[in-house]
């Protein structure tokens, strides 16, 4: 399966942020969350179109989610955005350096395309729960 | 009028209608706030043990219990409560021998301990509206992190010196790695850098003011960080709302953002406001600083010591018993960080249900400010507002929650 390496950056949106006000657990929080947005080249690169699942995976961890062409002007190869939540948060390294603040900003990751259904909340949870 | 307790705008002008008890409508709400209005129905929180439900009494002396017989207990939040209910968790920690961390310890701390200390200079919201002329949304997106930002206070309105609307009184530059709602409002005001290219442009800014050639490969954006040069220093009264994205890139170096705010302030008058999110994230770093002269990262253990060990994100490798409120931390940390935390024997106090609920031992659901508890807070520039409940309803204010826990331990 053809990978594309990126540098993800979380940016945060007012739909989802209206959505997150509702609840975490809302489809829509979910559908405005659970999302990359890849530039074309990069989505041509392994694949995949608007609106298909992807996996993206760091040392950290591993998510499926929504792929969306971005809207930006110039091309942006190697670079993805992803609304912070706790889906970009499963990509985040626990290393923390010497600010003691994740990286929540510049997040190195791997994405290929997949047939997996988006990670649901409860996945997402169930995942934190594991080691209990 | 109501007070929406959205962001750290603190709007004080919401207009709304009653019917039968409820609101039937409302006027001057953003998106974001009317998220937290419609809330005041979904997903709320109730009061329970191990997953089962319990009585308000039975939530309290269990999480008094829990917090009490803790050797190393964490108490974190704050950022989403009134400064009543942060002095009364600051007293909690100190009886409790705790440690004690906002929000602000993984986001603008380290920038808000800058502007609190006054090491940079700062103004309100309302003195940018009546004199600012040149605006740097830097690394932050007010659209949509606090969307009535730009018509309030910084760009769209009309103010004391500024009269002539913002296209011709007003400059807006946005320096994004993104193109966000903000930086379309800038239009040719925007500079895209690259992740983590904020100490560079930083550099390039200096020597465009001090009349160098600022080294940039790119010779468009050379020209245009040149021109940016002369329109700051033209400025009359310049004001920096630095955001998330500038803090992430710098962190702890944020100190390489003060040659250029001293720069700045001699080729001209300019300021800075942090962009802070959470409604009252100011207050407790103002609160706290009173108190023991740290902003966060606190402990009360042996008396007030203050270091990076009392970070959320390391405390939460020798805490025994951890207290959230207001926050919902398990969705905020990395994934690996709240595997931790999922852990560790938690009580959490909020007026919704969120992952960080679900994973505790002791929920207690929690009023909303400003809408079902009154209270005051600091809006992101300082100002002190004050705010009444609007509707009654059953949930007790963070106030009085924390003070019978605090009665109980
Ligand atoms: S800008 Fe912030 S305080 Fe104002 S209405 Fe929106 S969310 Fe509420």
């Amino acid at each position: 399966m053809a990978k594309v390496e990126v540098t993800i950056v979380t940016y945060r949106d007012i739909f989802q942020e209206e959505a997150k006000e509702i609840g975490r657990y809302s489809d829509e929080y979910r559908d405005l969350s659970a999302l990359i947005l890849l530039d074309r080249g990069d989505m041509k690169l392994i694949k995949t179109e608007d609106g298909q699942t992807v996996q993206v995976e760091t040392d950290g961890g591993m998510v499926v989610v929504t792929a969306r062409l971005s809207e930006e002007d110039e091309e942006h190869p190697g670079l993805a955005f992803m609304p912070n939540s706790p889906w970009s948060n499963q990509l985040v390294s626990e290393d923390t350096g010497t600010s003691k603040i994740p990286e929540f900003k510049r997040i190195k990751a791997e994405v290929s395309a997949t047939d997996k259904d988006v990670d649901t909340i409860s996945e997402l949870v169930e995942r934190i729960r594991a080691d209990y | 009028m109501a007070v929406c307790t959205g962001c750290s705008l603190l709007c004080d002008d919401i207009e709304l209608e009653f019917e039968d008890g409820k609101i039937s409508l409302t006027k001057n709400l953003c998106r974001k706030g009317e998220g937290r209005y419609r809330s005041l129905r979904e997903d709320r929180l109730v009061p329970a043990v191990d997953g089962a439900k319990v009585g308000f009494d039975e939530a309290i002396s269990r999480a008094a219990e829990l917090l009490g017989d803790a050797e190393n207990p964490l108490l974190f939040g704050w950022s989403n409560s009134s400064l009543e209910a942060q002095r009364i968790g600051i007293d909690l920690a100190k009886k409790l021998g705790a440690t004690i961390d906002d929000t602000s310890s993984f986001c603008q701390g380290y920038l808000m301990e800058k502007v609190l200390r006054g090491e940079y200079p700062t103004c309100t919201l309302d003195e940018v509206r009546n004199f600012a002329d040149v605006l740097i949304y830097w690394g932050s997106d007010p659209s949509s992190s606090q969307p009535r930002h730009m018509s309030r206070f910084s760009y769209f309105p009309r103010g004391e010196k500024r009269q002539r609307g913002y296209d011709e009184d007003r400059t807006a530059i946005a320096i994004d790695v993104r193109k966000s709602p903000t930086v379309v409002i800038a239009a040719d005001g925007f500079f895209r850098i690259p992740p983590g290219g904020d100490a560079e442009f930083i550099e390039a800014l200096l020597a465009a003011l001090g009349g160098k050639i600022p080294k940039v490969k790119d010779k468009k954006m050379k020209k245009k960080i040149l021109k940016l040069g002369s329109t700051l220093r033209k400025a009359e009264f310049g004001v920096v709302f630095p955001g998330l994205g500038l803090i992430y890139s710098l962190k702890d170096e944020i100190d390489k953002l003060t040659p250029l705010i001293t720069r700045l302030n001699e080729v001209s008058s300019y300021k800075l406001i942090p962009m802070v999110g959470h409604y009252n994230m100011r207050g407790f770093n103002q609160t706290l600083l009173e108190e023991t002269g740290h902003i966060n990262r606190v402990s009360f253990k042996d008396g007030v010591e203050h270091g990076t060990q009392f970070a959320v994100t390391e405390a939460v490798n020798d805490c025994d018993a951890l207290m959230v409120i207001g926050s919902d931390l398990i969705s905020a940390l990395p994934a690996a960080i709240s595997k931790k935390l999922a852990r560790i024997p938690t009580v959490a106090i909020d007026p919704h249900r969120n992952l960080t609920t679900d994973m505790a031992r002791v929920t207690i659901p929690s009023a909303i400010s400003g809408l079902e508890a009154g209270g005051s807070a600091l809006r992101m520039d300082g100002v002190k507002v004050e705010f009444e409940p609007v509707i009654k309803s059953g949930y007790r204010s963070d106030v009085e929650i924390l003070s019978r826990i605090m009665e109980a331990v």
